[in-house]
């Protein structure tokens, strides 16, 4: 299948607003939302909700802390399912596709949070000449440039892609193409072990294994496990919260104490 | 000194909407979201300091200096800082740039675990598992769960700390404790029960002997169903803990190796 122009258009447009909801909501920009609206785009939602689906839990607990820069997994899941569809090769083969392709993009990031400087930069100049109407827009510019960093390669890729994805389709052994496949079933693997090195697994761990028990033996669907741990963690902060009450009337922290706490908490 | 405008709830309100739609457009690696504050806090400074202009330029300046948060809690941190400037002005600088730095840190940490963390795994892994099946119901879920979160928690927070001052941050910094180890908990839970139902990798080989035949899949989920996929967590967990190791190597390193395994008929 090839790609029309009208899908090229929503493509770019879509990339644009969800490159900076990812900085707003959060909502456009997670794969799984990603995937499904690329699909619809592209006429087959299935295959994007299965690709947005992997990579989302491929990047569990891989957040930009800080700024710090992660793979594109948004472009990701942008060009792998693009290009499950219009090669009709399935979910699998756009996963397998959409992990270099997040790896590559990484440099996009980096690139907007530097041309960012220049603006900041403008900002700084505008306060010295009190030019006050011009900071607002200003801050506002920089959502061009999240936009089209993401935008522009994407739909350059999509221009150029096709034909060269499927020259490289045809070259790829069987056994590679096999092995993207395990790959993509694999990779979530990371995603979870990466948050668990996040999170104070050492401590929690028994809560882990709370969560894996009751679905791996006794099949309950994650939503009726979302919910046995809500009722866990209120049990656990009503725990805490009383605790610090019997505390408090001993201690009896004062109004003065929160500086110094700030402050070892800052380094 | 005659600086005595009092902010009105709108103004409060206009403030946490444009913390929320540009605190990040700017992020740059030089100043981070200094910027973000800035245009966020704008509108109430050219209020507070109407009739100061040097005043006004000289805090437009300390305002764009370097800032970096959880986006969550800027009309916390914004909230606080406004109800102090308004009470003493320009007199306040360096409470405010004190506040601004001493909170920063903390609530950065506090937002980082619960919403990036904890929040888009819960959400993250509904909508997946959802979306696994064809549904859509999951993302419809995490973006309503999304909306609402800004909505009724972000936006309101301005309120929160323009009212209680200076003494919310010992009663929230308590709070917030319990509330990360609850958050904590949860996530937990949901991670475990994620991994049984994600990953659903297979070891395809069948040990065959004259008569013998021996599926070894069969075999392993006698043992305990989910076994495969809980300790390849394990390996990319014991993997991530190696020196030089970081998440792009061991993604890398998990390509070649399931490649690698699938070829050789063991990993399916």
């Amino acid at each position: 299948m090839e790609i029309e122009v009208y899908q090229i258009i929503f493509i770019f447009i879509f990339a644009f607003l969800a490159s900076n909801d990812a900085l707003i909501t959060g909502i456009l920009n997670q794969q799984v939302i990603t995937g499904a609206i690329i699909g619809f785009i592209m006429g087959d939602v299935t295959v994007g909700l299965t690709i947005g689906a992997t990579m989302q839990l491929m990047r569990l607990g891989v957040a930009a802390f800080g700024g710090a820069t992660i793979p594109d997994y948004f472009t990701g899941t942008v060009l792998g399912t693009v290009f499950a569809i219009t090669t009709g090769q399935g979910a699998e083969y756009g996963i397998g596709l959409g992990v270099p392709v997040a790896l590559l993009m990484i440099q996009l990031d980096i690139l907007g949070r530097f041309c960012n400087v220049f603006i900041l930069h403008r900002i700084d100049w505008a306060i010295e000449k009190m030019k006050l109407g011009y900071i607002s827009p200003l801050v506002l510019s920089g959502s061009l440039i999240w936009g089209l960093t993401r935008a522009m390669p994407i739909v350059l890729m999509l221009l150029v892609g096709d034909s060269i994805i499927t020259t490289i389709n045809e070259a790829i052994p069987v056994f590679i193409m096999d092995g993207l496949k395990t790959a993509g079933r694999v990779l979530p693997v990371v995603g979870i072990a990466v948050l668990l090195r996040y999170m104070p697994t050492k401590t929690y761990f028994p809560y882990l294994l709370i969560g894996f028990f009751f679905t791996a033996f006794l099949k309950v669907p994650i939503i009726g496990i979302a919910l046995l741990g809500l009722i866990v963690a209120i049990f656990i902060y009503r725990r805490g919260v009383e605790q610090h009450t019997h505390q408090g009337v001993d201690a009896s922290p004062t109004l003065t104490t929160y500086e110094g706490g700030l402050n070892e908490d800052e380094l | 000194m005659k600086m005595s405008y009092k902010l009105t709830k709108a103004d409060l309100r206009k403030v946490s909407y444009r913390a929320v739609l540009g605190s990040q457009l700017n992020w740059n690696y030089e100043r981070m979201m200094s910027s973000g504050y800035l245009f966020a806090i704008l509108p109430a400074l050219k209020k507070i300091y109407h009739s100061e202009p040097e005043q006004l330029q000289d805090m437009l300046r300390t305002q764009n200096q370097f800032f970096n948060t959880h986006g969550f809690f800027m009309p916390l941190i914004l909230g606080l800082d406004l109800a102090i400037e308004e009470a003493d002005g320009h007199k306040a600088k360096d409470t405010v740039i004190a506040l601004k730095t001493a909170l920063m840190g903390t609530l950065a940490g506090v937002g980082d675990s619960i919403f990036h963390v904890i929040w888009g795994t819960i959400f993250g892994s509904i909508a997946a598992t959802f979306a696994l099946q064809g549904s859509l119901i999951g993302c419809i879920i995490f973006a309503v769960a999304n909306l609402l979160l800004v909505f009724f928690g972000q936006v309101p927070l301005i309120f929160l700390g323009y009212k209680q001052g200076t003494s919310l941050v010992t009663t929230v910094k308590d709070k917030f404790n319990y509330v990360t180890e609850a958050a904590t908990v949860l996530g937990m839970i949901v991670v475990g029960a994620l991994i049984p139902t994600i990953v659903k990798v297979q070891i395809p080989f069948i040990y065959q002997n004259g008569e013998v035949k021996l599926e070894i899949q069969t075999v392993l989920d006698s043992i305990m169903p989910a076994l495969l996929p809980i300790l390849l967590v394990g390996f990319a967990y014991w993997l991530l803990g190696r020196k030089r190791m970081n998440s792009t190597r061991v993604i890398l390193f998990m390509l070649v190796f399931s490649i690698l395994f699938s070829a050789l008929g063991l990993l399916a």
